[in-house]
């Protein structure tokens, strides 16, 4: 396996769905390459910090603005 | 309890004219929906009015939900296309051609680039340096300069956690295609990360 097919593979290695046979050949190549043991750690905090950084709760004034909002238009369409 | 109701019986209650189900589905959804709306739309202004249209559309076609997927895969499906429609005209600005952010290969299927950037692991550094404003800051623009089809899937992917069929079911693409998206769209955020944390050439 190269380092190019073993990094096409890693959102599916992520996601626990490779074959046992294709998973073998990727950690097979993972044990002797360095630079993609280094890609598949950095890609899987670039996950992390994604969802770290972007989960953000709704802000209060907006949650009390919707829910102003919704209260008003129901109202007038009931 | 509320908090524990099914979707589907909150959604009979709002069709009954019940404002507490509304209510109990904002809790649920709003936040999420807001979170795709502004990933979209890439403004806050245009997220918040997208979040208001998405709600008042659970309370008018609620009933047009025949409960054959996910409530929240409809609710997933309206949010994108008021999304998209709220920003139609504003596309450009900030996006950027992802294939520069891909990882480039040599002849014999080896990453290009010099030794210490393909080595470059700042995994283990610590929250606060991956976490900084800076880093934020950094990450953001990175998401918000993906092209359009590739931000909502990686939010829904790795923000909503929602497995690749319901996505692939929100946005009415194939399960391949989801997989393939999310997996350059993450590509080319690490390949950002790298050049603002790893080593320098």
């Amino acid at each position: 396996m190269t380092c190019r097919e073993a990094i096409e593979k890693l959102a599916e290695y992520l996601d626990a769905e490779l074959t046992p046979e294709v998973l073998q050949q990727l950690d097979a190549h993972l044990e002797i390459c360095a630079p993609c043991r280094a890609y598949v750690a950095t890609y899987r905090k670039t996950r992390e910090l994604v969802a770290k950084v972007r989960r953000v709760q709704l802000p209060e004034d907006l949650k009390t603005r919707l829910r102003a909002f919704l209260v008003d238009h129901i109202a007038h369409t009931k | 309890m509320d908090d524990e109701a099914d979707d589907l019986s909150l959604l009979e209650r709002l069709r009954a004219g019940e404002c507490r189900a509304l209510e109990v589905l904002m809790g649920r959804y709003a936040a999420r929906v807001h979170r795709l709306a502004r990933a979209i739309t890439r403004n806050t202004a245009d997220a918040e009015e997208v979040v208001q249209d998405v709600f008042m559309t659970i309370y008018r076609k609620g009933e047009s939900f025949e409960g054959r997927s996910a409530l929240g895969s409809w609710i997933y499906r309206v949010t994108i296309n008021a999304a998209l429609n709220k920003r139609h005209g504003k596309r450009h600005q900030v996006e950027t051609s992802i294939e520069e952010h891909l990882p480039g290969f040599d002849a014999s299927g080896h990453r290009k680039g010099d030794r210490p950037y393909v080595l470059a692991d700042w995994s283990q550094n610590p929250d606060a340096a991956l976490l900084s404003e800076e880093t934020r800051a950094l990450l953001n623009r990175a998401v918000d300069s993906l092209p359009d089809h590739y931000r909502a899937v990686l939010v829904l992917r790795d923000v909503e956690d929602l497995p690749n069929a319901e996505i692939a079911e929100a946005i009415g693409e194939s399960v391949a295609s989801v997989k393939s998206r999310v997996h350059r769209a993450r590509m080319a955020l690490r390949e950002q990360l790298t050049r603002h944390l790893g080593p320098r050439a």
